[in-house]
């Protein structure tokens, strides 16, 4: 590896390696090997492949490439032939030797391509597949190309061309007036302009000035900062680079969250080989300007992705937020200044120096600009993260993208904005997702958790759910929030098991509205948006639960039984069988019963018939 | 009321039981004499951030309790001196109390101050002295001591290093908190800060398989749950607890970054997603054996 003295050699090694990679004749069978896939033993597959092309001497004209998150993670294991594009779907170790002949053969093997879910047609190729079609893939699209544990993967891609133009002379005023332009909103939630976020850093008083980016992805149900990173390191770490120079930094952090040690070690492996091509480090591009990062893990704690708490467990302190006069531009880390960006905000740099402020400023709507990765998870058919331009409705995302509601039930709401946000009923899935309209609507964008609902979701159930997170989430450092939200939630779980009064309702209102107007921190002020917003959409299901002790949904158990129907019910046993508590009782043939009063109401039953004869009332 | 003392008081120790006590007696008319050995009354609450039950602030409760007890006409403070004798029985006593030099005369000092600054030994505040050095056996000893060095003994990567001794014991032991303090020169209630405050330290040993329920929203919505109850059943422990055997210890996350699998488990960096209930017996021998299996291909080699 040789270091990268100019600006010109980095144009030149791009060049180089796209023409190595473009001789090459040789057949890549692309892989995932992300979190999701993970969970679906892509190890096993890796190594099916492996040995398959060892053993059938193939190795000359047959590669595997274990790349980062595709994004449709709910059909994992993915595997990609490139360059024909063929897209085989949940693919098992035991599938491997069949794709190895069919790829040698030219073939296509027809039973692991995806199915339509309407027309139930077969299709080969994974750009034609509706769950991709209606994304706009400009930023989450390479995770499929590349292997993030190789700096020349991203180089191929013309990885780093960005840094090299901007310090082939650009000024760093220059740089901040193309981000502003750009119209680039922050992507973890705040949306705060990122261009004038820069700008203050640069102009604020003392040296050294931080960079930070913020891959504490603390939202609950979202992934896509953790896939990106792993997936894509170096492309995050070059916006913090460019950051850096245009900001005037000399040393820039990574903070994530623990839970996600592929991302720890991928992003990890790949500043050593920045390094070593001079990426980073002393006199980058020999352009005289150092800079280097440096990853910091987190511990757990959903408030450290708040910018001051994130600074003090930088530090080695316990990470509790502190006042809001402080700006963190001014006194940020260490008390210097400090610009703090999300992963995603951070990605979306290169592509603005690369393409232009007006190319970017014309995908979106007026005051948000460019595509946003969301995690498009829960009760929906098509599961995974999805990127999409800014402006699209909710029901292109939810019906076109997401393919609808698993078994035909009905669609009730989305939730977005994590612990943060607020659910959006069916009457708004028209909605255009950016960051306006979806505050008008009682939501808010947040880091991009979209959480789809069915009729069998309880909505008090969820509120007292995201009441509970941010409980135990709460520092404790100031009051409104500490017990504010302890008491709502104490409120919510006596509602949820049936001991609801009708005066809990404005009680929760006024607790809400006070721990919004005193909290200190964004934790704090937002945590009663989860019932606040269920409240105003949803009243009804709260008033069944206080009134009828019933819940619509049949989600709180408290307030449930599980019967057999005895018109679906064929006694095949099977529920008999699994019950733990011999609550079921009935002779093979003929139709079950349950007794009510030995169920602990743990769902086997319900999940295991294979008639859907057990209810839940 | 002073005038009608019905006795006199010794109360020892200026803490803030003995400055309590001290407030009591005197407002119900006795003449309190407060003994402290060390320069002033404070004690030990002054080192603490929040009290239990209430979380209440230290300072907030002893600051003015300590202006009271400064100012009270019926409190004497005796600092900076030791009981040396103690006669008689209860109703008369007397002491002989040994006050240290203070090398100044009290009569004359006034407090300014310029004698702390020009003094030329720096001597620690007398609650940041070290206690006794904590020996760790050789083994032990070497382990914290190379994850420490990692991190050039640096205090700001306390979590870094507190995550690495974790990865190595599976939770933090005391004593080793203990040698982490000194070595970092940072407070053992600083490092006891941390490691309670960060969901991912235990201070309890867990088990061999560590099983981590995602309790996310996406988890949630798809009946994590009721995949919680089932282990909690099947492993009679509630989460946060190890079995007696040690073999496993229940957890919950709150998102493991594989949302779209919901319900998932993690295991020893195995992830088992798409769980139900009827899994979760299949899914504990599956680990169970894989890592048998594992085990003895290591004995093996
Ligand atoms: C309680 C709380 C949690 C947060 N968690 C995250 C997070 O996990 N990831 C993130 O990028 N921003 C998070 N934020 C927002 C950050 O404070 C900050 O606004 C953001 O990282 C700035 O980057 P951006 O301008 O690129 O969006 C959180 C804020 C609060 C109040
Ligand atoms: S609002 Fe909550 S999380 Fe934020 S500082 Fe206060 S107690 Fe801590
Ligand atoms: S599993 Fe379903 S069909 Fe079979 S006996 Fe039970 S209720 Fe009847
Ligand atoms: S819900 Fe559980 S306990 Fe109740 S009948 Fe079904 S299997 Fe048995
Ligand atoms: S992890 Fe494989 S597609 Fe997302
Ligand atoms: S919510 Fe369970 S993995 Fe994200």
């Amino acid at each position: 590896m040789n270091r990268i003295k100019s600006p010109e050699e980095m144009e030149s090694l791009i060049q180089q390696i796209i023409q190595e990679r473009g001789r090459s004749e040789k057949i890549q069978i692309t892989l995932c090997g992300g979190t999701g896939c993970h969970a679906y033993n892509c190890q096993m597959v890796i190594d099916a492949f492996e040995q398959g092309i060892e053993k059938g001497n193939l190795s000359e004209r047959v590669g595997i490439k274990v790349t980062g998150c595709h994004g449709f993670c709910e059909r994992g294991v993915l595997v990609v032939i490139k360059p024909s594009g063929v897209f085989y779907q949940q693919v098992k170790p035991e599938d491997v030797p069949e794709i190895l002949s069919a790829v040698i053969s030219g073939e296509i093997v027809e039973r692991l391509l995806y199915r339509d879910l309407n027309t139930k047609s077969k299709i080969t190729h994974e750009e034609d597949v509706p769950f991709y079609k209606k994304q706009t893939r400009f930023i989450f699209g390479h995770n499929g190309e590349i292997d993030p544990t190789r700096i020349e993967d991203y180089i191929a891609i013309k990885g780093y061309a960005a840094l090299g133009k901007v310090l082939s002379g650009m000024p760093p005023e220059q740089i901040i007036e193309e981000i502003k332009k750009s119209g680039l909103r922050g992507r973890g939630g705040g949306g705060f302009p990122t261009g004038i976020k820069w700008e203050t850093t640069r102009k604020a008083p003392g040296e050294p000035r931080y960079v930070i980016c913020n891959a504490d992805e603390g939202d609950p149900g979202a992934y896509m900062d953790g896939s990106l990173l792993e997936g894509n390191p170096h492309l995050v770490m070059e916006g913090m680079i460019i950051g850096a120079y245009a900001i005037g930094s000399s040393l820039g952090y990574v903070y994530v969250r623990n839970e996600y040690p592929l991302a720890v070690k991928n992003v990890e492996t790949a500043i050593e080989q920045a390094r070593g091509y001079g990426l980073l480090g002393r006199d980058i591009m020999g352009s005289g300007f150092d800079f280097d990062i440096k990853v910091v893990r987190g511990g757990g704690a959903f408030v450290c992705g708040e910018s001051t708490a994130l600074f003090a467990s930088i530090e080695g302190r316990i990470g509790e937020p502190r006042a809001k006069y402080i700006r963190s531009a001014e006194r940020g880390l260490w008390d210097k200044p400090t610009n703090l960006n999300n992963v995603e905000t951070w990605a979306n740099v290169p592509l603005i120096i690369n393409k232009g402020a007006d190319w970017y400023a014309k995908i979106g709507t007026e005051n948000s600009k460019g595509t946003k990765i969301f995690s498009l998870v829960g009760k929906i058919n098509n599961t995974g993260l999805v990127e999409v331009p800014m402006g699209i409705t909710l029901r292109e995302i939810v019906n076109d993208i997401g393919g609808g509601i698993p078994k035909k039930r009905r669609f009730k709401a989305v939730q977005t904005g994590g612990p943060s946000g607020g659910c959006i009923p069916e009457d708004f899935l028209d909605t255009p997702v950016d960051f306006d309209e979806l505050t008008k609507v009682g939501s808010m964008m947040g880091s991009g958790g979209m959480i789809v609902m069915d009729d069998h979701t309880c909505m008090v159930d969820i509120a007292r759910y995201f009441l509970e997170f941010l409980k135990n989430e709460s520092c404790g450092k100031c009051v409104p929030c500490r017990e504010g939200v302890w008491q709502m939630h104490n409120i919510l779980s006596e509602i949820c098991s049936g001991n609801g009064k009708e005066s809990d309702l404005d009680l929760l209102m006024e607790i809400g509205e006070t721990i919004t107007a005193a909290a200190l921190c964004g934790l704090g002020t937002t945590a009663p948006n989860p019932v606040m917003s269920t409240l105003r959409y949803f009243r009804d299901e709260y008033e069944s639960h206080i009134k009828d002790k019933r819940c619509p949904s049949g989600a709180c158990k408290e307030l449930v039984t599980f019967i057999i129907d005895v018109e679906k019910c064929n006694g095949c046993g099977v529920c008999k069988k699994n019950c733990p508590q011999g609550a079921i009782i009935g002779e093979k043939k003929e139709t079950h019963t349950l007794d009510g009063n030995k169920c602990t109401k743990c769902g086997i039953c319900f999940e295991d018939c294979p008639f859907g004869a057990v209810m839940v009332r | 009321m002073s005038n009608n003392k019905t006795g006199a008081v010794l109360v020892i120790g200026g803490g803030i039981g003995g400055i309590q006590a001290s407030l009591d007696l005197a407002e119900t008319g006795f003449k309190v004499y407060l003994l402290e050995k060390e320069p002033a009354i404070v004690g030990r609450m002054s080192q603490l951030d929040k009290t239990f039950p209430t979380n209440d602030c230290a300072m907030c409760t002893l600051s003015p309790k300590l202006v009271d007890a400064a100012g009270h006409p019926n409190i004497e403070l005796i600092t900076y001196a030791e009981l040396e004798k103690i006669k008689g029985e209860a109703g008369n006593f007397k002491v002989q109390i040994v006050k240290h030099p203070r090398f100044v005369d009290e009569e004359k000092c006034t407090g300014c101050g310029i004698c702390t600054n020009n003094c030329m030994v720096q001597n620690k505040a007398y609650f940041n002295r070290q206690p006794a050095m904590i020996e760790l056996a050789a083994e032990d000893a070497g382990k914290v001591n190379t994850i420490i060095n990692n991190y050039h003994s640096q205090p700001e990567f306390l979590l870094a290093i507190l995550q690495d001794i974790q990865s190595v014991y599976n939770y933090l032991p005391s004593d080793i908190l203990r040698v982490v303090s000194q070595q970092l020169n940072v407070p053992l209630s600083k490092v006891y800060g941390i490691a309670t405050y960060y969901t991912a330290f235990s201070l309890k040993p867990r088990g061999k398989y560590v099983i981590n329920v995602c309790m996310g929203t996406a988890c949630h919505v798809r009946g994590a749950g009721m995949i919680l109850d089932a282990l909690t059943r099947h492993l009679e422990i509630a989460p946060g607890e190890t079995t007696k055997d040690m073999m496993f210890s229940l957890e919950t996350v709150n998102c493991l970054g594989a949302c779209a699998l919901g319900p998932v488990i993690v295991s020893n960096d195995k992830y088992f997603g798409k769980m139900t209930v009827s899994r979760v017996e299949e899914t504990l021998e599956k680990l169970t054996v894989s890592a048998n299996r594992r085990d003895a291909e290591t004995l093996r080699r």
